[in-house]
């Protein structure tokens, strides 16, 4: 947030502008992903994957990739209702763990056991 | 009870399987395994090359629990692991972009058996082979041209203020109207950087402007291309966009590259 406004009117949206001297290699993720998911060789393969979704899954990435403050700062905050981006879904499914495992000691007859804590399981 | 049976049986999940597919990378010619030793596969796995005919397909054996169907769907919006796949496939084509001409998969083309890999190169063979002579020897350049944003003019007008409603609306129209005419003269000169450095191409692509949003770029986006060049040129090619953006101080020129020929390799329709 505190970058302050840059004294040098010249804007260098990439850092690789010219002029900077040195040409890096392409390494930003965006980049890498506009051009191995929109170009290339398009060959159906046996798995389908739906990439179709595919322009509104390389927008959320960008999102991702530049700040989470400069979105914010542009109104953009739809993440915070998409249970896969914000941690909504990780508190539901840890509930549902949590119910089922409550289920599991009622129904095993052992209603009195209290809580057992996971680590009996899957111990070899 | 019955409720709680079918909880239990959700968790049990498939049995196991262990199915693997074949993660096709790209396709390539005339380049042996050693040359590709030690460039890592996805999943930590090891590449391997699967030669039909003249053509050598690059893969390496992946989970289809992490990449069938199912998995993909989930994984490809796991912002981590789409990362690192994404990042692992780019590596991997550009070591064989430094081997031999290459034509590279799109991310996650995966087939169920070498057999079923076979078929698809049989079936894509002439195509295959006219993007690989398209592509010998050649690398791919990425030019975007920007405005530099507000104008001199901008800042001249800031100082006269209007002093009437009358006045203040012409000034604005007027400046409505340079801007109008920047835009323009600007457009003109991103075009005649991409016809110079056109000149100096094998071939040129117009990609779509990239949204200023999601790169976070400023200014306006004029031009965003790629050029296929020939790979000892590399480096002219490079000087040519410092002159053009030199010629051109009031934008900015951002140039990528070498890049594996990404936007050069596309199957025409057949």
């Amino acid at each position: 947030m505190s970058e302050g406004p840059s004294p040098v009117p010249s804007t260098r949206p990439y850092p690789g502008s010219v002029g900077q001297g040195g040409r890096p290699q392409p390494a930003n993720l965006a980049d890498i992903l506009e051009r191995i998911l929109d170009k290339g060789i398009i060959i159906a393969g046996d798995i389908q994957v739906n990439l179709l979704d595919i322009e509104l899954l390389t927008i959320k990435i960008r999102l991702m990739v530049v700040s989470v403050d400069k979105a914010q700062e542009m109104g953009i905050d739809w993440w915070r209702d998409d249970p896969m981006l914000s941690g909504r879904a990780q508190r539901l499914e840890q509930q549902n763990r949590e119910l089922r495992d409550r289920l599991e000691e009622l129904e095993s007859g052992d209603g009195s056991s209290t809580d057992s804590g996971a680590g009996t399981r899957g111990k070899s | 009870m019955g409720r709680a049976r079918i909880l239990a049986q959700g968790r049990v999940g498939s049995p196991e399987m262990a199915e693997t597919g074949r993660y096709l990378y790209a396709v390539t010619r005339g380049v042996d395994a050693a040359a590709l030793e030690g460039v890592e596969a996805l999943s930590g796995g090891s590449l391997e090359l699967l030669e039909h005919r003249d053509l050598v397909a690059v893969l390496s054996t992946v989970d289809l629990r992490e990449y069938g169907e199912e998995g993909l769907r989930d994984n490809l919006e796991e912002l981590e692991w789409l990362e690192r796949v994404a990042r692992t496939h780019d590596a991997v084509i550009k070591a064989v972009a430094g081997l031999g001409p290459v034509a590279p998969m799109r991310l996650a083309t995966i087939f169920l058996s070498d057999a079923s890999v076979r078929q698809r190169l049989d079936e894509w063979y002439l195509a295959l082979e006219q993007v690989l002579e398209r592509v010998q020897g050649r690398l791919e350049w990425s030019v975007k041209v920007l405005s530099g944003g507000a104008g001199p003019e901008d800042v001249a007008d800031a100082q006269d203020r209007p002093t009437t409603g009358a006045e203040y609306l012409r000034q604005k129209k007027a400046r409505l109207e340079q801007r109008v005419a920047r835009d323009a003269e600007s457009q003109e000169q991103a075009q005649s950087i991409h016809r110079a450095l056109s000149g100096r191409a094998v071939a040129g692509r117009l990609l779509p402007a990239q949204d200023p949003r999601l790169t976070g770029h400023q200014g306006t986006m004029l031009l965003n291309a790629a050029y296929l060049v020939e790979a000892d040129e590399g480096d002219a090619f490079a000087e040519a966009v410092d002159a053009s953006a030199a010629m051109h101080p009031e934008l900015v020129v951002d140039v990528r590259g070498p890049w594996p020929p990404y936007s050069f390799a596309m199957l025409e329709q057949r």
